[in-house]
C-alpha cells in the first residue's frame, strides 16, 4: 500500500525534465509580448499627437 | 597505452551548477535587453561603416604574400591533405583512432574558424586545393604560352554552391556518419573517398571559373572560414596587411555577394542540428523514425533519413526565425525594401555562427587536439605499426577542463556573440534609419530574434549530447 503512494508521487516528476524547455521558452515570450506591447503603445501615442496636430 | 574513447561531440559531462541551468537563459535575456537600452540611449551614430583602415609595414606584407612562404604553406596544406586522404582509405576503420577525422573534423573544421576570427583570412595560404590550382594553371599557361581563361561565374549564384555545401559536408560528418543511434563519426574510409571526391569538383570548378573566383564563390572551406575572417581587426587590401576596426568587415562580405546570408544561415543551423540531434532532438528522432520503421525501410535508412528531414528542418527554422525579424524591420517607417534588409542584417549573425562554434565544439576542439598532437600524429594511420615522434603512446587528459568550465565558456560565448550580433545590427539600423529612435525601434524584433537564439542554444547545450 505505502509502496504504491509512493510510486503515484514519485511517476509524474519523472517526466518533468521533458518540459524543462518550457523555461527556455519563457524569455522569448516576455521579450515578444513586451515589444507587442510597446509597439502598441507608440503606435497610439503617434496617432495622439497627429490628432492633436490636425486639431 | 592511449585512451580509445569513441568519437563523439558529446564530450561534456553533467554540470554541478549552483543554480539551475535554465536560470542562465533568463540571465543572458536580462544581459541582451539591458544591452539593447544601453545601445538605444547612448549609440546614435553608425560606428562600423568605416573599417579605418591601416595599412602595416611595406615588408611585413611583402613576407607574408612572398613566393618561398606561399610554397611553404601550399605545400603543407597539400601534404597534410594528402596525409589525410591515404590515412583515411588506408588506416584504421576506428574513426578516433585515425588521423583523417580529427585532422578534418577537429583541427580544420574548428580550428580555422577560431583562427580566421583572430588573426583574419589565413587560410587561403594553407588552402592545398588553391595550391594545386596555381601550380596547375600555371603549367599550363607555361606550356600554352598564354594565360588561360575562364568562364565567366554566374553571379546571380554567389555564395549559394558554399551554403549548399556547407550543408553537405556537414550532412555528412552528422548524418550519414551516424550510425546505430550512436554518434560513433564518419568512417575514414568514407571521409578519405569524400575529401578525393571533393578534390576533384574543386580543382574542376577552379579550372572552369578560375581558381580565386571559386575560392571566393563556391569553395566551401574558403567561402566559411572567410566568413569568420571578416570578423578579425586584420586583414588585406590592395596587396597590403593591415589593420581595421573588427567587425567592420562583415557587413560589406554579405551585401556585396548573393547566397551570403545562406552560408550565415547553414553554419548556424549545422551546428545547431549537430547539438541537437543527440539532445533535445533525440525522442523526436525516434518518433519520426518509427514511422519509416513500420513503413519497412532499414534501420540505418531510417536514421539518415530522419536525420535529413530534422537538418532540413532547422535550416528552415533558423532562417525563419531572421526573415521575421527582417520583417519585424519592414514594419517602421521609412524601412528599405525586405530584400535589402534582409541582406543589410545578415552579417549580425556570423558573430552567433561563430558563438555557436565555440559553445558546441570548444570541449572537443581542447580533447581533439591533444589525439591530434600526440598519438595521431605519431599513428596516422591507427595501425600501431609507427611511431614516428615517440608519442604514439599519449592519451587525451580528459581532467583538462572541468563540465563546469566547460558550461562557463558556453554562455560566455553565447552572451558575447549575440550582444555583439545585436551591436551589429543597430549600428546598420542606423544607416538605414539615421533618426536614432526609429532605428531602435527597428531593432525590436532583432533583440527578440537574438533572444530566441540565445535561449535555444543554452537550451541545446543543457540537455547534453551538445
Amino acid at each position: 500500500m505505502g509502496e504504491t503512494t509512493i510510486a503515484a508521487l514519485i511517476l509524474p516528476l519523472a517526466h518533468i525534465g521533458h518540459w524543462l524547455w518550457v523555461f527556455y521558452v519563457l524569455p522569448v515570450l516576455i521579450v515578444i509580448g513586451g515589444i507587442i506591447r510597446s509597439t502598441r503603445a507608440e503606435k497610439k501615442r503617434e496617432r495622439d499627437e497627429e490628432g492633436k496636430k490636425r486639431r | 597505452m592511449s585512451v580509445t574513447l569513441p568519437f563523439a561531440h558529446a564530450l561534456v559531462a553533467k554540470q554541478d551548477l549552483p543554480i539551475p541551468a535554465w536560470l542562465f537563459a533568463w540571465a543572458a535575456s536580462i544581459v541582451l535587453v539591458v544591452s539593447f537600452f544601453a545601445l538605444s540611449a547612448a549609440w546614435r551614430k553608425p560606428q562600423f561603416e568605416d573599417e579605418r583602415w591601416r595599412p602595416s609595414a611595406a615588408w611585413l606584407s611583402q613576407v607574408l604574400r612572398s613566393w618561398p612562404l606561399q610554397i611553404l604553406c601550399g605545400g603543407l596544406g597539400v601534404f597534410l591533405l594528402g596525409v589525410g586522404i591515404y590515412a583515411g582509405i588506408h588506416g584504421t576503420e576506428a574513426p578516433d583512432r585515425n588521423f583523417a577525422i580529427t585532422f578534418f573534423f577537429v583541427t580544420a573544421w574548428i580550428g580555422f574558424p577560431f583562427a580566421s576570427a583572430l588573426f583574419g583570412d589565413v587560410f587561403p595560404i594553407f588552402n592545398p586545393w588553391r595550391a594545386i590550382a596555381r601550380v596547375a594553371g600555371g603549367a599550363c599557361a607555361l606550356l600554352a604560352r598564354r594565360r588561360m581563361r575562364h568562364l565567366a561565374y554566374p553571379e546571380k549564384l554567389g555564395r549559394w554552391p558554399a551554403a549548399l555545401g556547407l550543408l553537405g559536408f556537414v550532412w555528412l560528418e552528422v548524418v550519414y556518419g551516424s550510425s546505430g543511434g550512436v554518434a560513433v563519426g564518419l568512417e575514414p574510409h568514407a571521409a578519405g573517398v569524400a575529401a578525393c571526391v571533393y578534390t576533384g569538383y574543386t580543382l574542376a570548378m577552379m579550372a572552369l571559373f578560375g581558381t580565386e573566383v571559386w575560392c571566393s564563390r563556391g569553395e566551401i572551406f574558403s567561402v566559411f572560414f572567410g566568413m569568420f575572417a571578416t570578423l578579425a581587426p586584420f586583414g588585406a587590401k590592395d596587396g597590403r596587411i593591415g589593420r581595421r576596426r573588427p567587425l567592420t568587415a562583415a557587413a560589406r562580405w554579405v551585401a556585396a555577394v548573393p547566397g551570403s546570408t545562406a552560408v550565415v544561415v547553414a553554419s548556424i543551423a549545422s551546428t545547431s542540428f549537430d547539438g541537437a540531434e543527440d539532445g533535445a532532438y533525440k525522442s523526436g528522432l525516434e518518433h519520426v523514425g518509427r514511422w519509416f520503421s513500420d513503413a519497412g525501410v532499414g534501420p540505418l535508412a531510417t536514421i539518415r533519413i530522419t536525420d535529413s528531414i530534422f537538418m532540413a528542418a532547422t535550416v528552415l527554422a533558423v532562417a525563419g526565425v531572421y526573415l521575421l525579424g527582417v520583417k519585424g524591420m519592414r514594419s517602421v517607417p521609412g524601412a528599405p525594401p525586405f530584400r535589402e534588409l534582409q541582406r543589410g542584417f545578415a552579417h549580425t549573425l556570423i558573430p552567433i555562427a561563430l558563438a555557436y562554434l565555440v559553445a558546441h565544439y570548444f570541449s572537443l576542439f581542447v580533447y581533439q587536439e591533444q589525439a591530434q598532437f600526440t598519438y595521431l600524429l605519431s599513428d596516422p594511420l591507427g595501425t600501431s605499426t609507427t611511431n614516428l615522434f615517440g608519442t604514439a603512446e599519449y592519451g587525451i587528459d580528459f581532467s583538462a577542463l572541468s563540465p563546469n568550465v566547460i558550461w562557463y565558456v558556453q554562455v560566455a560565448a553565447l552572451i558575447a556573440g549575440h550582444v555583439l550580433g545585436l551591436t551589429l545590427a543597430h549600428d546598420r539600423a542606423l544607416v538605414y534609419w539615421p533618426d536614432y529612435r526609429r532605428a531602435s525601434r527597428s531593432q525590436y524584433w532583432m533583440l527578440a530574434v537574438m533572444v530566441a537564439f540565445t535561449c535555444f542554444g543554452l537550451y541545446l547545450l543543457s540537455v547534453g549530447g551538445a
